[in-house]
């Protein structure tokens, strides 16, 4: 008999057996599969049949076959085999198909989605076209998975990291997030040497993230994202707001790059007068020389002076 | 659970793997062609068939004609009788959930991405169906995104599939102006956590790469173009011009996202973490605001045109900050 039918008989047998069943039983109901063979040799291809299952994800339980625990049987749980049903749109499930055909989707990804898909209306896929390059980073990037099994498995996790400032050192985090940003993945959580919250691109880790001991949890009502920079302004939505006006030529670019960014006023001029987030610091007076004559920081008055200060700096 | 890093899988569980998927489609889909089959699940037309061959001696004990599954092939469709059991496809593993919030999450979490958005809405609804591992993970995967989705991006695709010619109003970095262009946009493509279009510029009579993000605006000429098969996703993004001068910068730390930022051609690394950069440029209008931007933290090395260009420009927004700008552009 062919191993692929030999296979998918044992799947069935066990789906629908309503007990668990002995290797014997097992044996009784499918001759054609495991009686060719003297015991021994059965019962090895038996084992050998069960590890191929349960590498695909077949959820094959044992348990006693009766109140005595003398004779362990095998049985798979209907609830634990079934794909849970999930009402996707037609467009959720064209969505998920031209991610998982697009170039550079893994595997594991593509044979999740395929998964998702027998409940599709017909004929939707034969007429998706092959995508255009979605997305740069890379999700099977062992970094990643290995800080999303941290995450999961709660427990902290170890690793050498250069900041983008050149300096290296050795990190050790309880991971409370992943979140992803402008084409990079960023890992959240509690920084044990510094005692406080710190974000790390992964693509800045050197080598392995390594799991290293318990963690603690997160702390309620904790987002990760607030702890990820978002704009030029840093991370969060800070109370205070700075006011830019933009020359009409890059007003639009301005605003249009960050959804924090709220335009206050137009001038009669053109000009435009534009609310940011105001975190402390100075990343905001970079942002704003960075256009040049195109726009001036209005408020608040320290970063105000600071500009003219950076520009004074040049001219002298 | 299977766990990363396990045996290959002999050529059988594969198939197996594979079947418990297409059947439970076949079963939802009575007489599914077998062409929409094999593109829809890549697989090999013969190999399909000879699985499926399988499995009509495949059933139930005592695998009476009753118990057998029933698989009907004609005229390139298939029905598949007697296996409601294999109605629906067998859970994910864990890797495969991983795998689906993880790089969902990557294609979701890029603005302008095809299908982000029904992406995530597909994402939030499977979290619960993942297992509860899986929802855990889930429930700790987040998206930062500052920027906001751009409809240009679908323009511009519509585009280059109806090969319609465009308009574009068009914000030139270097330069640091506007300029209205017709251009034939031939692929839209990724790089850097940008957008760009490759196409050809009738401005310049030249291939040209632009920004989607400095598109301001774009409307479809009414003309069509015939495609010159321009390169786009893989290509350098910056394309040398006889103009070119190197730019050496050297910068403290907080200047190196530079060195990521850009397409440079060199970085030295200084004590404490400075570096000195080179980079091609044919303007220097645009490293003049950059410079501009890195405040005290940068050195011009070369070439001397910059240092007075950076002070020009200096000199030009210092006046923004005179009680009245000369070109009367006034505070109030």
């Amino acid at each position: 008999m062919h191993p692929l039918e030999r296979l998918v008989n044992l799947v069935a047998l066990l789906l629908e057996s309503h007990r668990p069943l002995t290797f014997e039983e097992i044996r009784d109901a499918m001759p054609e599969a495991y009686a060719q063979d003297e015991t021994p040799t059965a019962k090895r291809m038996f084992e050998r049949d069960k590890d191929i299952l349960r590498d695909i994800g077949v959820p094959i339980q044992v348990s006693a076959t009766d109140a005595w625990d003398v004779e362990q049987g095998y049985t798979i749980d209907k609830r634990e085999y079934y794909l849970p049903e999930v009402a996707l749109t037609p467009e959720e499930v064209s969505a998920l198909f031209v991610a998982a055909r697009a170039s550079g989707a893994d595997e594991t990804f593509e044979q999740a989605v395929l998964k998702l898909l027998y409940g599709a209306e017909g004929g939707l896929l034969s007429g998706a076209t092959p995508a255009p390059l979605a997305a740069e980073a890379s999700a099977t990037d062992p970094r990643l998975t290995a800080a999303a099994d941290a995450i999961t498995d709660r427990r902290s996790v170890r690793f050498a990291y250069r900041t983008s400032r050149g300096t290296e050192s050795e990190r050790r985090l309880d991971p409370w997030g992943l979140v992803f940003r402008g084409g990079h993945w960023y890992l959240v959580g509690l920084d044990h040497e510094r005692g406080e919250i710190r974000s790390f691109r992964l693509s800045r880790v050197r080598g392995d993230v390594e799991a290293a001991g318990g963690a603690s949890p997160p702390p309620e009502g904790f987002r990760a994202a607030d702890h990820v920079q978002v704009g030029p302004w840093g991370p969060g939505e800070p109370e205070d707001r700075a006011r830019i006006a933009f020359s009409p030529d890059v007003a639009w670019l301005a605003t249009r790059a960050y959804r924090e960014a709220r335009v206050e006023a137009t001038r009669h001029d053109g000009w435009v007068e534009v609310s940011v987030p105001a975190p402390p610091g100075d990343a905001i007076v970079s942002w704003v020389l960075s256009f040049g004559p195109d726009a001036e920081l209005l408020e608040p008055e320290p970063l105000r002076r600071e500009v003219v200060r950076r520009l004074e700096g040049v001219l002298a | 659970m299977p766990e990363r890093g396990r045996r290959a899988p002999t050529k059988a569980s594969e198939r197996l793997r594979r079947l418990l998927v297409v059947v439970p489609y076949i079963v939802q889909h009575p007489g599914a062609r077998i062409a929409e089959l094999t593109s829809t699940f890549d697989v090999d037309e013969h190999e399909l068939l000879e699985d499926l061959e399988r499995l009509f001696l495949s059933g139930l004990p005592p695998y009476g004609p009753g118990d057998l599954i029933g698989v009907d092939i004609q005229d390139g469709r298939v029905w598949i009788e007697m296996a409601d059991y294999f109605a629906r496809p067998l859970r994910m593993t864990k890797p495969e959930a991983q795998a689906l919030i993880l790089q969902g999450t990557t294609v979701a979490g890029t603005p302008g991405a095809e299908g982000s958005e029904p992406l995530a809405s597909a994402l939030a609804k499977l979290r619960a169906g993942l297992g509860e591992d899986m929802a855990k993970l889930a429930e700790h995967v987040e998206v930062a995104d500052g920027g906001r989705p751009l409809e240009t991006i679908g323009t511009l695709r519509a585009a280059v599939r109806d090969r319609q010619r465009v308009r574009i109003e068009y914000y030139a970095a270097s330069t640091a102006e506007i300029t209205t262009r017709q251009i034939d946009p031939e692929e839209v493509f990724l790089a850097i956590g940008n957008w760009y279009v490759t196409a050809w510029d009738h401005r310049s009579d030249q291939e040209r790469l632009f920004r989607a993000d400095r598109i301001r605006s774009i409307e479809p000429t009414g003309e069509r173009f015939r495609p010159r098969g321009l390169q786009g996703a893989g290509r350098p993004l910056y394309t040398p011009t006889p103009a070119d001068v190197p730019i050496r910068l050297r910068v403290g730390p907080e200047g190196r996202w530079i060195a990521e930022y850009y397409e440079v051609d060199e970085v030295v690394e200084l004590p404490n973490g400075a570096v000195e950069m080179v980079f091609p440029a044919s303007r220097l209008e645009w490293v003049a605001r950059l410079v501009l931007r890195l405040g005290p933290d940068v050195t011009i090395v070369e070439p001397r045109a910059l240092k007075d260009r950076v002070r020009e420009v200096a000199s030009l927004t210092r006046k923004r900050y005179e009680p009245s700008s000369p070109d009367g552009v006034s505070r109030d």
